[in-house]
């Protein structure tokens, strides 16, 4: 016998003898490989010999035979010889000599995962990490340089020029004007979503890389057991914030379709990405009411909507079980080439969007879709209480997340979004449809069905959340 | 170009489609096997530097981060080794053959599917105990193991000491030592990869 291979119980050897005297076809796998999976039940594995093994039968019997031998599951049992083999080869390879950086990142890992101290810290984090820097730095004070650079500088020559080079009016409102490439998609791009999303990007890397974020999960984890998910399902919806495009393709880590499901809806519905979040933020930090109350909906949304799909969604709860790595101080060139990386990759993926959206905008002016669409939605604005203009915004919000909630900016610079409008503006455009790249990988990973159901409830349950806020703040008599 | 490596790599491969296509799918397939690259196949379970070890090997750049499950797509690149040149595949996290969830099923599928000429199993120093079970399962599998203990800076610093050639032995495949991060111990692995595979 090899000396490398692990000698598993007596009877799990003789099962593995006999299932592989009876196994006639080839398989990628060695033939002990295929018996071990098969004691183990490996459902992809079963199916395959179900079609293609004579002796099926037989096969499942000495599984059967051989499990009436053990108390445990087979597959318990067959790990735990593995278990004890990789531990004796540890112990004869391993020495260990104690230091004292050891208990200092275990003491700052119990600072982190312990509520008294871990959720303070969560919450200093969130407010200098993501509000005081992204919100207030970014959305704040880098957008309002470069937007008024923009208006000064930018915008009017272009109009100039454009009204100069092209004779027909058509035309130069495609390139310049209140839509144009340049004066609308380009500016959006370059002036509200990149200075916001590339800090953003900055400070998750440095969160990422740190080790800070699997030490979040554990701490909410609790939190997420109430609506039906694991912790496990923390990795996803941190991402979401990065952006939901991804972390909708990250849910394939969850380990029941059920999860995967409720996750998917949470990440559609409350979870709003970076480039809207900071938009959001810079747009709500001037108000820290406003930005309570905003923030309180999605808390609140989120849990319900989260607590109502796991008691309608039928299937069991899933169990957490994730690898808790180290916490390290992050390495700076990893940092910078991250941030560098899904900046690049972020900006060619938004630019032709939003130079297509400034088309679409065009043509849609140009046959009066544009008008008869916002037509359409300006009774919903008012019922909202929101201003008629706001109605473009949400159609723009169809496009992209980050230019709905840019659009929105715009307005409210303008003066034309005031007071409770913002939040009830802010509060309705987060829950509102995912953008296109969401709705196509959302297509991809959870199928035509789900994704249609999801979008059904979600496009009226945002406008009625929006309502309902409207009518609440009324009643209440909040502004601000 | 060495065929009689290549002829092994895609014997097995794409039998269902054999099946559909018929001929025409025989002939295309022996075209693409005279330029068939030897395959490395990076394994291990999530957060232990695969990524990192894709990037130095192969000069790409895929997101590496101190998170559990960041790659969820396979990653391919190319490295050139002694003048042969490798296709380097990085797979989504697995912590064992048996998976739980989708990500570790696209990690065994493509294990099996792919027919590389060398697995890396890539595991953390600092747990070697809890990650040696899937290289066992590995080799019984009969898949061509190599065994890359990353992260030794992290082990040093928690003041672990770890006897390679131990391992070697216990294990019966080679084994390699290093700090991807650090960029220590490539060239070391670039090497024994090489001699692996002429074998």
């Amino acid at each position: 016998m090899l000396k490398n291979r692990i000698k598993y119980p007596e009877p799990i050897e003789k099962a593995i003898a006999e299932i592989e005297k009876l196994l006639t076809v080839e398989y990628k796998l060695s033939k002990r490989s295929v018996a071990l999976l098969l004691l183990q039940k490996d459902e992809a594995l079963l199916s395959e010999i179900a079609k293609k093994e004579p002796h099926y039968q037989e096969i499942l019997k000495v599984i059967d035979e051989t499990q009436k031998q053990f108390k445990e599951p087979l597959s318990f049992v067959i790990a735990s010889a593995r278990q004890e083999f990789a531990l004796k080869v540890e112990k004869e390879a391993l020495k260990e000599k104690g230091t004292e950086k050891a208990s200092i990142t275990e003491f700052l890992h119990r600072l982190t995962v312990n509520p008294i101290t871990g959720i303070p810290i969560m919450f200093l984090i969130l407010y200098f990490g993501i509000y005081k820097f992204v919100g207030v730095f970014g959305a704040g004070t880098l957008v309002d340089l470069i937007e008024t650079y923009f208006e000064n500088n930018i915008n009017p020559v272009v109009n100039q020029v454009t009204a100069q080079v092209i004779p027909w009016k058509v035309l130069q409102d495609l390139i310049a004007n209140d839509y144009g490439i340049i004066t609308l998609g380009i500016r959006y791009a370059v002036a509200i979503v990149l200075p916001v999303v590339t800090l953003y990007f900055l400070m998750f890397s440095i969160l990422e890389d740190s080790g800070y974020l699997p030490r979040l999960s554990l701490l909410i984890d609790r939190a997420f057991k109430v609506i039906g998910l694991s912790g496990r399902a923390v990795i996803p919806m941190v991402l979401g914030f990065g952006c939901d495009t991804m972390a909708t393709m990250v849910t394939r880590t969850l380990e029941t379709n059920r999860e995967r499901i409720i996750a998917t809806l949470l990440l559609a519905l409350a979870i709003p990405c970076s480039a809207q979040l900071g938009v959001i933020l810079g747009l709500l930090s001037n108000n820290p009411e406003a930005l309570l109350i905003w923030a309180g909906v999605m808390i609140l949304v989120f849990l319900l909507i989260g607590y109502l799909s796991s008691q309608l969604l039928p299937g069991k709860r899933a169990g957490f079980y994730m690898e808790i790595p180290p916490l390290r101080i992050p390495k700076l060139k990893n940092i910078l080439t991250k941030t560098y990386v899904r900046m690049k990759w972020y900006f060619i993926e938004i630019l032709p969007l939003f130079i297509l959206a400034s088309v679409l905008i065009w043509i849609g002016k140009l046959t009066g879709l544009f008008d008869l669409i916002i037509k359409g939605l300006e009774p919903v604005m008012l019922w909202l209480g929101l201003p008629p203009q706001a109605a473009q915004v949400f159609l723009f919000g169809f496009f992209r997340r980050d230019y709905g909630a840019a659009g929105m900016f715009d307005l409210y610079q303008n003066g034309i979004l005031a007071g409770k409008q913002l939040v009830v503006a802010a509060v309705t455009l987060t829950l509102f449809i995912p953008c296109i790249a969401q709705f196509s990988m959302m297509l991809k990973e959870r199928g035509t069905k789900v994704t249609l159901a999801i979008t059904a409830f979600i496009l009226p349950f945002a406008f009625f959340v929006g309502y309902l806020l409207n009518l609440l703040l009324t009643v209440l008599g909040v502004n601000f | 170009m060495d065929c009689h490596n290549c002829n092994r790599s895609c014997h097995h491969a794409g039998r269902k489609h054999r099946r559909r296509f018929g001929f025409f799918w025989q002939k295309a397939r022996k075209e693409i096997c005279e330029e068939k690259l030897l395959k490395i196949a990076l394994v291990g379970s999530p957060n232990v530097g695969k990524s990192m070890l894709f990037n130095a090997l192969t000069g790409a750049y895929v997101t590496v981060s101190n998170y559990p499950g960041t790659t969820v797509e396979v990653a391919r690149g190319k490295t050139v080794i002694h003048g042969q040149e490798y296709e380097v595949i990085d797979t989504p996290g697995m912590y064992s053959l048996l998976p739980i969830t989708e990500e570790e099923k696209v990690a065994r599928d493509l294990l099996l599917e792919e027919k590389p000429d060398i697995v890396v199993h890539v595991v953390d120093a600092k747990n070697l105990g809890r990650m040696l079970t899937l290289t066992y399962q590995l080799i019984e599998a009969g898949l061509p193991v190599l065994l890359a203990i990353n992260m030794m800076d992290e082990a040093e610093q928690l003041g672990l000491i770890i006897d390679r050639e131990k391992i070697e032995k216990e294990l019966g495949i080679p084994v390699v030592t290093m700090a991807a991060a650090q960029n220590a111990g490539i060239n070391e692995l670039k090497e024994r990869v090489a001699e692996y595979v002429k074998k």
